[in-house]
């Protein structure tokens, strides 16, 4: 990994105006629901929220407009997006389909694929979940077992998908399983794009420790899917996911899913704060401001159609690690109990208690931190 | 970059190299103190990117000398540290990776071993965070024509995230170096021990944790991000 070089965000258009109008939509449209859901909030379900969304062609941004999207620059979606972020909007139930299932069927996809699911993402009505992980294959992605057989009418699906996020609110699963019988790790695997109401498959909840639903286990048991479900190339399913990965991981969301409580401490902090909450501001501030800098880089390398793995594995393990620490940094520092029902202590309980999950999802830590030591000419 | 700013940092490579014997009369001779002198006054005409260029390299080549000083004056001195410290993580870091791919223990380079492997990752992300600090803020300066009152917040936060960053950079490449990064001959210490200095120079954690906190509670928890996306992008 060479010395980093700052690719700068310069998005064409007229950014100021695209800001203050999503800000003013904001203001009449976002619901003005329980605060706690303005944290983590792409993980907030919220289908009447992201059906006016996609009417307001905020989503599929970047998609052709002959498939419903707007023709517009990545870099003015990324400003959508950190926008909606930093309101804490509840965009969770269409963020899968827009952030990655939609660029990777434009990419990848054929042209019945691209006319038949497309304009339903950019409408914010048609949604999407990702088929990776397998009880047997976590952080050791290359060992999923799922299996898909070509036959005279299509592909015979079978096996289990595990930590499934929204497959019980999702249309469509894009799955990565074998479809080359006897092949191994890396080789042999493909991408399947599923409809979720195919005989056959049984989707049961995994409740999490918060006691929210948003993971689940997915089981195929003889599920058949035209020939036409098949994305892309077969047998290159695993060049397919890495690329859709680093979609996943530098975004503005591994930074300001934590907004929420930043601005809590802010304002119960007052204009004239303690020394001590003032000083955890400062360096709360100038983390958020560097992960920023970095991750608008990162977005506008890969809009210069660069892969940044390993830029985007920065952002995520510095994003993880800001998100993970300020909650208990503030906790160590406001007085109040645990159970106070105030913004500051609502928020700070839930993001304690969700904070775990950030260094898991998208890859571990360790796996972000194995990625950046190759980045750097090791192993 | 542009082939002019490419020159600079060629030359810049050059003179410092004979300034780390020679002291500070090369740099001056080669007339850096006229870096961001504009054109019209008999200057180079540069701005902070440059600024940013030459101090990187002037944090590894010649951490002792008063490069920052010559090139600008007293206001600009936090934001010349950042560059500074900058170069000096990024020049910690190469060593390091050059050390644990070449040293061979337990019959593999220290490389090889993965919690070797996790401790460089760590360092890497915090290098490329002052780094980006580093750009981002000469990108502020230069759009507010080397106004330093102008990029106040962004002189803060980089300053800061640098100072933070000086711990975990020198612990970890003096642990994965071992006891040859602890001794005279070695050039490690060339690096970090200026970096220990330069945590504490222009203003120290505590100093722009108070001053940026204290500015960011006059905004507000939602004027803060309105504030940031109106200084930049």
């Amino acid at each position: 990994m060479q010395g980093f070089a700052l690719y700068p965000f310069d998005p064409p258009g007229d950014i100021a105006a695209l800001r203050a109008d999503l800000r003013a939509w904001l203001a009449v449209n976002q619901p003005q629901g329980d605060v706690v859901a303005r944290a983590n909030c792409w993980a907030s379900f919220d289908p009447d929220f992201s059906r006016a969304l996609g009417a307001a062609g905020y989503i599929g941004m970047t998609l052709p407009a002959q498939y419903g999207g707007g023709d517009q620059h990545p870099l003015e979606r990324y400003v959508v997006i950190e926008e909606l972020l930093a309101a804490g909007a509840p965009v969770g139930a269409h963020w899968i389909a827009d952030r990655q299932t939609g660029p990777l069927i434009l990419r990848y996809g054929s042209e019945e694929q691209r006319q038949r699911y497309l304009p339903g993402i950019a409408a914010g009505e048609l949604y999407a979940c990702i088929g990776l992980s397998e009880p047997g294959a976590g952080s050791d992605l290359a060992a999923v077992r799922t299996t898909a057989r070509e036959t005279a009418e299509g592909w015979r699906i079978n096996g289990q998908k595990i930590w499934t996020t929204g497959a019980h609110f999702s249309h469509i699963m894009l799955a990565l399983v074998r479809t080359e019988e006897g092949s191994e790790r890396n080789a042999g695997l493909s991408q399947l794009l599923i409809d979720l109401d195919t005989p056959g498959i049984t989707i049961r909840p995994i409740i999490d420790m918060a006691g929210h639903h948003d993971f689940n286990e997915v089981f195929f048991d003889d599920v058949l899917v035209p020939h036409g479900a098949l994305v892309g190339e077969r047998g290159q399913g695993w060049k397919q996911v890495t690329a859709e990965l680093g979609l996943e991981r530098s975004g503005p969301e591994r930074y300001l899913s934590s907004h929420a409580l930043l601005v809590a401490l802010i304002d119960a902090a007052g204009a004239e704060p303690d020394p001590a909450i003032a000083a955890l501001i400062g360096e709360l501030t100038a983390e958020m401001w560097t992960l920023r800098q970095l991750s608008m880089s990162t977005a506008a390398k890969l809009a210069a159609g660069e892969d940044p793995m390993v830029e985007a594995s920065v952002v995520k393990e510095l994003g993880n690690a800001f998100e993970q620490d300020m909650p208990r940094r503030v906790q160590a520092i406001v007085t109040g109990g645990w159970d106070d029902e105030d913004d500051l202590a609502k928020l700070l309980r839930a993001l304690l208690i969700a904070s775990p999950s950030f260094s898991l999802r998208g890859g571990t830590r360790e796996v972000i931190r194995g990625i950046i030591a190759r980045g750097l000419g090791l192993r | 970059m542009s082939a002019a700013h490419d020159m600079l940092c060629d030359t810049a490579r050059a003179v410092f190299a004979e300034a780390a014997t020679a002291g500070i009369a090369p740099v001056e001779e080669a007339g850096f103190g006229l870096l961001l002198v504009p054109e019209e006054d008999g200057g180079f005409g540069g701005d902070w990117g440059d600024a940013n260029a030459v101090l990187q390299i002037a944090g590894v080549v010649v951490p002792d000398l008063p490069v920052a000083e010559l090139i600008a004056g007293e206001a600009y001195q936090p934001a010349a540290t950042v560059s500074l410290m900058a170069g000096a993580m990024g020049q910690a870091l190469v060593l390091s990776i050059e050390h644990v791919n070449t040293r061979q223990q337990f019959g593999r380079p220290l490389g090889k071993f993965q919690a070797v492997q996790q401790s460089l990752a760590v360092m890497a992300c915090e290098v490329r965070a002052v780094e980006a600090a580093a750009a981002a803020l000469a990108t502020r300066l230069d759009a507010m024509s080397l106004d330093p009152s102008a990029a106040d917040f962004e002189i803060a936060a980089a300053k800061l995230r640098a100072n933070r960053a000086v711990g975990v950079v020198t612990a970890i490449a003096h642990q994965v170096h071992g006891a040859i990064g602890f001794t005279e001959e070695y050039d490690l210490h060339r690096v970090t021990v200026p970096l220990m200095r330069w945590r504490g120079a222009h203003g120290n954690d505590a100093y722009w944790a108070a001053r940026l906190g204290r500015q960011v509670a006059t905004l507000g928890g939602r004027g803060l991000w309105e504030a940031m996306t109106a200084r930049g992008a």
